[in-house]
C-alpha cells in the first residue's frame, strides 16, 4: 500500500487521506504529515499544573491557614513535591487526550457511519482528491495497474 | 524491521489481518461458555459477601474490625496496598514496555490495563470505608469551606488521595484511548441493533484516518511517557504512608523503590494468573504465546530478586544501625508471634520466585500459574508483616498488643477479589481482550510466516 | 564492519602527558598548600569510586541488555566491554586506601570509645573490610572478563554457545552486582559517616553509576564518530542512549528525593546528621548537585530532536558526568575533609590523572579487536534499527 501511495504522490495526485485498520509504519513520512504538537500542549499544561499545585499548597500553608505540623516549617518544599508532581501528570495527560480528541474531531455520536465497514478490519483505503471524477479515475487506474488493488471507485 | 533469527515469533501460525480480527472478536461475540458462568457465579457470590461486609462495617462501625491500639492499621491497608501494587503491572506493561519498544507487550497490554483499573477500584474502596463516618469522605479533598480549613498537604495520606486519583484517571484514559480504534472494529463487525449503537457511541466516530492514527500514536507514547513516572510515584507515595513515620521497620529510606519493585512483582503474577486462563478459555494461544509467559516470568524473577535484595538490605541495616529498636523489630518479625507470616512471606516471595532461574520451570504454564498465585499470597503477607509486626511491638513495651482479624475483614478481602474477578469477566465479554490494531501492526515482524518468505505486498 | 580502532601514538602521548601532569601538579599542591591527609585520601577514594562506577555501570548496561534480549545495542557492545577492563587497575588503586584508612574512616580508630561503632565492629574492622574488598573485585573482574571473553570469541566464531554463555554470565553478574554494589557502597562511602545509615544508599549509588556509564558511552560514541569510526551508528541508536540518560537521570532524582524527603520528614537525629552537614556547610554545592543532575538532562533531552543529535547529546552527557562527580564529592568530602574540603587544583588534577588513566585503558582495550562483534546473532537488528 505504501507503494501505491508513493506512486500516486509522485504523479502529483492529491491524497486527502489514507484509512487503515492500524497505524502503518512509514506512512506519516510518505504523506508528509507534520509532527503533531500535542506533546507541546501537554508540556505547557503540565507546567501550568505544577505551578498551580505548588502555589496552592504554598498559599494554604503560609497565608490561608498556617499550622505547625510535626515541627515542620510552614513553607515545606519537600512535602509539596508529591502532590505537585501528581497534578502535573494529571494536567499533562488530560490536556493531551482532550487535544487529541478535539483535533481528530472524535466525539460520541450514534449517527456516525464509517466510509467502509471493512477498513477497521483488514482493508486500506486511499482517498484521492479530485475535481473531475472520471479523469482522475482513469489516471489512477493506470497508475496503479502494477500494484495489487481490490477496487478503485 | 528485521528480526534476529533467535527471536521466537510473537504471533504463531499464518495469520492475516482479517483472521486477527475474527480470532479476537469471535470468542467475545459468541455465547459465553459454561466456565464463564461458573466463574461469574463464584466471583459474584464473593462480591455479594464483600458488599454485605462493607454494609456491616459502615452500619455497625469500625469496631467490627480487629484493629486496636496500637495496631491501628492491619488487614485493610494491607489489602489496599496489595491491590494498588497489582495494578502497577498493567501500567508497566502498557507504558514502560512501550517505551522500551518491547513488541511482545502488544498482545497483553489491553487486559493488563483493564486489570489495573479494576485493581485500583478495589483499592479505592478502602479509603472510603475505613473512615469512621464514610459520609464525610469528601473531607479528604481540598475544597473551600466555611471553616476556612484545608487538608494537611504535609501528610502522605493526602498525597495518596491525589496520587491514586491521578493514577486511576490517567490509567482509565490511557486504556480508553487505546480502546477507541478497537471499538471501531467492533462497531463495524456488528450489523445492527442496540449493541451496535452502543459501540458506535463509544467509538467516538473513529474512521482510521492516517492523521488520526498519527495523533493517536503520539498521544499514546506521551501518555506512556508520563504514566511511567506516575506509576513509580504512586507506589512510592503509598510506601511513604509508612516510611515517613518513625516506627522501626517502617522508617527506612528504601521503601519507595522497594515497594515499586514489589508492586510490579505481584502485578505481573496477577497478570500471569489471569492470562493463562484467558488465553485458554478464549482460544488466544496464538497471540499470548508461551514466550509471552516466559518473558513475564523473566520480569518476575528480576523484580523478585530486587525484593529479596531489599529484604537483605533491611535486615543488614537494622543490625548496622545499632538502634536497639530496629534490632528488635527485625528479630520480632522472624521469631515473634507472627513468625509464621514472615515465613510465608519469605517462602512465597523469595524461595518460589528464585525457582524461575530454571528454564524448564520458566516455560511451564502449569508451574507459572501456581507460582503466580503463591507469589500474590506472599506479597499480601509481606505487607501484613511490615504493617502488623512493626505496629504491635514498637517503642513502649507497655503498649505491646496482639492483632486478630475478624470475619468482617476476611469478608472484605474476599469481597474485593470478587469485585475484581467479576469486573474482569465482564470485561472479556464486552471489550476485546487483546489490542487488535496493535497486534496487526506487529504482524509483519511477529508473524511466523515472515521467517519463511521475505516478500511483502500490501493492498 | 571489520574496522578496528587505531590507538595512535598521538593520543597515547596526550593521555600520558595529562596523567603525569595531573600527578605532578597534585604532588606540588600537596607539598605547597598542605591540604591535610584526609582531603588527599578523600580524593583518592572519590576518584576510585567514580571510575569503578563507570566500569561497573558499563557492565550493568551490557548485562541488562543481554538478558533482556535487546537488539539495538548490539553494535555498541565493545564500548562498555572496554570500560570494564579498568577494574583490575581499580583494584590496585583501592588497595592503596589501606595507607590512608585512618584518615578516612573514623571507625578504624581502636581507641574510640563509641558505643554505636562498637556495636558495628563485627562488620567495620580492617581485616574484614579488605577481605570484602578482595571478594567484590574478584567477582567483578571474573564475571566481566568472562563476558568479555565470550564477546571476543564471537568475533571469529559464530557458535551460538558463546552467545548463550554471555547471557549466563550476564545473569550471574547482575545478581552478584546487585548485592555487591550495595555492600561496597556501605563499606566505602556510607561508613565514612559511621553513625549514619540509609537502606536506600546502595541503590542510589547504583543508579548514579549507571547514569555516568551511559553518559561516558555516549561521549565515547561521539569521540569515535568524530574520528570517522562507527559510521553505522545512526541517530536512531543515539536516540535510545539519550532516552536512557533522560529516564535514569529522572530515576536518580527520584531516589535522591526519596532519601532526602524521608530523612527530612522523620527528623531523627541519627539520620539527619548526614544532611545537616551537607546542607548547612556546603549549601551551594548541595543545590548545584541536585540542579545539574536533574535539570540538565531533563530539559536538555526532553524533545525528540534533541535526542537524535550526537553533538548535543554529547554535551549533555559531559555535563552529567561532571554533575555526578559532584554528587560523589558531596557524599565523600564533607565526611572526611570536613572544613578543609573544597574543589580546587588538587581535585581537578587528581581527577585529571584518573580520567586520563581510565580513557587510556579503555582506548587501549578498544584497539585490541574489531569495533563490532560480527557474529552476534542480533547484529542485523542493530544495523537496521529504526526508532
Amino acid at each position: 500500500m505504501l507503494q501505491a501511495v508513493r506512486k500516486l504522490l509522485d504523479n502529483k495526485e492529491t491524497i486527502t487521506d489514507v484509512l487503515s485498520p492500524f497505524p502503518v509504519h512509514g506512512l506519516d513520512e510518505t504523506l508528509s504529515i507534520k509532527r503533531s504538537r500535542i506533546p507541546v500542549g501537554g508540556f505547557i499544561f503540565g507546567a501550568l499544573g505544577a505551578i498551580l499545585a505548588f502555589g496552592f499548597q504554598a498559599w494554604v500553608f503560609t497565608v490561608s491557614y498556617p499550622l505547625i505540623i510535626g515541627g515542620k516549617p510552614f513553607f515545606s518544599i519537600p512535602t509539596f513535591i508529591p502532590i505537585t508532581f501528581e497534578v502535573t501528570v494529571l494536567f499533562a495527560g488530560l490536556s493531551m487526550v482532550t487535544a487529541f480528541l478535539i483535533r481528530s474531531r472524535l466525539k460520541p455520536d450514534i449517527s456516525f457511519k464509517p466510509l467502509d465497514e471493512r477498513i477497521t478490519d483488514d482493508r486500506f483505503v486511499i482517498l484521492v482528491d479530485t475535481a473531475d471524477k472520471e479523469l482522475t479515475l482513469n489516471r489512477v487506474k493506470s497508475l496503479l495497474s502494477g500494484i495489487h488493488t481490490l477496487e478503485i471507485r | 524491521m528485521l528480526q534476529s533469527p533467535l527471536r521466537t515469533p510473537l504471533i504463531e501460525g499464518k495469520k492475516t489481518y482479517g483472521s486477527i480480527t475474527s480470532d479476537i472478536l469471535n470468542p467475545m461475540m459468541n455465547k459465553a461458555g459454561k466456565f464463564w458462568y461458573l466463574g461469574m457465579t463464584i466471583a459474584g457470590f464473593a462480591m455479594l459477601f464483600g458488599v454485605f461486609m462493607i454494609f456491616w462495617t459502615v452500619w455497625q462501625g469500625i469496631g467490627t474490625w480487629g484493629e486496636n491500639r496500637t495496631v491501628g492499621w492491619a488487614f485493610e491497608i494491607t489489602t489496599f496496598v496489595w491491590w494498588i501494587g497489582i495494578g502497577h503491572a498493567g501500567t508497566f506493561i502498557s507504558a514502560i514496555l512501550l517505551l522500551f519498544r518491547q513488541k511482545w507487550r502488544n498482545s497483553i497490554n489491553r487486559s493488563a490495563e483493564a486489570m489495573t483499573i479494576f485493581a485500583v477500584i478495589c483499592a479505592a474502596l478502602f479509603p472510603l470505608i475505613h473512615l469512621g463516618r464514610p459520609l464525610l469522605t469528601f473531607f479528604i479533598f481540598p475544597y473551600p469551606n466555611t471553616r476556612g480549613l484545608w487538608v494537611n498537604f504535609n501528610s502522605p495520606l493526602v498525597w495518596d488521595v491525589f496520587a491514586i486519583s491521578t493514577y486511576f484517571t490517567i490509567s482509565l484514559v490511557f486504556w480508553y484511548v487505546g480502546l477507541i480504534p478497537d471499538i471501531g472494529t467492533l462497531r463495524d463487525k456488528i450489523s445492527k441493533g442496540l449493541k451496535k449503537n452502543i459501540y458506535n457511541f463509544l467509538s467516538f466516530g473513529w474512521k482510521g484516518s492516517a492523521r488520526d492514527w498519527h495523533r493517536h500514536e503520539i498521544t499514546s507514547i506521551m501518555l506512556a511517557a508520563i504514566a511511567t513516572p506516575l506509576v513509580l510515584s504512586v507506589h512510592s507515595i503509598v510506601s511513604m504512608d509508612f516510611a515517613s513515620s518513625i516506627v522501626p521497620g517502617w522508617h527506612t529510606t528504601i521503601f519507595p523503590p522497594y515497594f515499586v519493585a514489589g508492586a510490579i512483582f505481584s502485578g505481573f503474577a496477577m497478570v500471569q494468573t489471569l492470562l493463562i486462563i484467558t488465553r485458554k478459555a478464549m482460544g488466544l494461544e496464538a497471540y499470548i504465546t508461551e514466550s509471552h509467559v516466559e518473558n513475564m516470568n523473566k520480569i518476575l524473577i528480576a523484580t523478585g530478586s530486587i525484593v529479596a535484595l531489599a529484604y537483605m538490605t533491611e535486615m543488614f541495616m537494622a543490625w548496622y544501625s545499632g538502634v536497639e529498636y530496629e534490632h528488635y523489630a527485625f528479630m520480632n518479625r522472624a521469631t515473634g508471634p507472627y513468625w509464621w507470616a514472615y515465613m510465608i512471606m519469605i517462602g512465597c516471595n523469595v524461595v518460589s520466585s528464585q525457582l524461575l532461574w530454571i528454564k524448564k520451570l520458566r516455560k511451564s504454564l502449569v508451574f507459572t500459574f501456581f507460582l503466580s498465585i503463591v507469589i500474590n499470597i506472599g506479597m499480601w503477607f509481606e505487607r501484613f508483616v511490615i504493617i502488623v509486626t512493626s505496629l504491635h511491638r514498637d517503642y513502649l513495651t507497655s503498649s505491646w498488643t496482639m492483632y486478630k482479624p475478624t470475619i468482617v475483614e476476611f469478608g472484605l478481602l474476599i469481597g474485593t477479589l470478587g469485585i475484581f474477578f467479576t469486573a474482569f469477566l465482564l470485561f472479556i465479554r464486552i471489550f476485546p481482550v487483546i489490542s487488535i490494531f496493535e497486534v496487526k501492526s506487529i504482524m509483519k515482524t511477529g508473524d511466523q510466516h515472515q521467517y519463511e518468505t521475505e516478500s511483502s505486498h500490501e493492498k | 564492519m571489520d574496522e578496528q580502532f587505531d590507538f595512535k601514538k598521538k593520543y597515547r602521548n596526550i593521555l600520558i602527558i595529562l596523567m603525569t601532569g595531573g600527578i605532578l601538579v597534585s604532588l606540588a599542591v600537596i607539598l605547597i598548600s598542605k591540604p591535610g591527609a584526609s582531603r588527599i585520601w578523600a580524593n583518592v577514594l572519590l576518584n576510585n569510586q567514580y571510575f569503578i562506577g563507570l566500569s561497573l555501570g558499563a557492565a550493568f548496561f551490557l548485562a541488562v541488555h543481554r538478558v533482556a534480549q535487546s537488539g539495538w545495542h548490539t553494535l555498541l557492545q565493545r564500548l562498555p566491554d572496554a570500560m570494564t577492563t579498568f577494574l583490575p587497575v581499580a583494584f590496585i588503586l583501592m588497595l592503596l586506601i589501606y595507607f590512608g584508612i585512618h584518615n578516612l574512616y573514623s571507625w578504624t580508630d581502636k581507641n574510640l570509645s563509641d558505643k554505636v561503632i562498637e556495636g558495628k565492629r563485627a562488620w567495620l574492622n580492617i581485616p574484614f573490610f579488605f577481605a570484602r574488598l578482595v571478594f567484590y573485585f574478584a567477582g567483578w573482574i571474573a564475571l566481566t572478563s568472562m563476558i568479555r571473553k565470550n564477546s571476543n570469541t564471537l568475533m571469529t566464531s559464530s557458535d551460538l554457545k558463546y552467545h548463550n554463555r554471555k547471557i549466563l554470565f550476564s545473569g550471574l553478574f547482575l545478581v552478584f552486582y546487585g548485592i555487591t554494589v550495595s555492600a561496597s557502597s556501605w563499606d566505602w562511602i556510607m561508613s565514612l559517616d559511621a553513625h549514619w545509615y540509609s537502606t536506600l544508599f546502595g541503590w542510589y549509588v547504583l543508579i548514579g553509576m549507571f547514569v555516568t556509564s551511559l553518559a561516558f558511552i555516549t561521549l565515547l560514541i561521539w569521540f569515535l564518530k568524530r574520528l570517522g569510526y562507527l559510521k553505522y551508528i545512526r541517530p536512531d541508536h543515539i536516540h535510545d542512549m539519550a532516552i536512557l540518560i533522560f529516564a535514569f537521570s529522572i530515576f536518580w532524582t527520584y531516589q535522591w528525593y526519596a532519601q532526602y524527603e524521608l530523612i527530612w520528614y522523620g527528623h531523627l537525629p541519627e539520620e539527619t546528621s548526614y544532611y545537616i552537614t551537607r546542607l548547612h556547610h556546603f549549601k551551594i554545592i548541595f543545590f548545584i548537585n541536585l540542579g545539574i543532575n536533574f535539570s540538565v538532562p531533563f530539559f536538555g533531552l526532553i524533545t525528540i530532536n534533541s535526542k537524535r543529535q550526537i553533538g548535543w547529546v554529547a554535551i549533555i552527557a559531559a555535563i552529567v558526568l561532571m554533575g555526578h562527580w559532584i554528587d560523589y564529592w558531596l557524599m565523600i568530602m564533607p565526611a572526611t575533609a570536613g572544613d578543609k574540603a573544597g574543589i580546587g587544583v588538587l581535585e581537578v588534577c587528581m581527577t585529571l590523572f584518573y580520567a586520563s588513566l581510565f580513557i587510556f585503558i579503555v582506548l587501549r582495550s578498544l584497539s585490541t579487536g574489531p569495533l563490532v562483534i560480527k557474529n552476534d546473532p542480533y547484529i542485523e537488528e542493530s544495523l537496521n534499527y529504526e526508532s
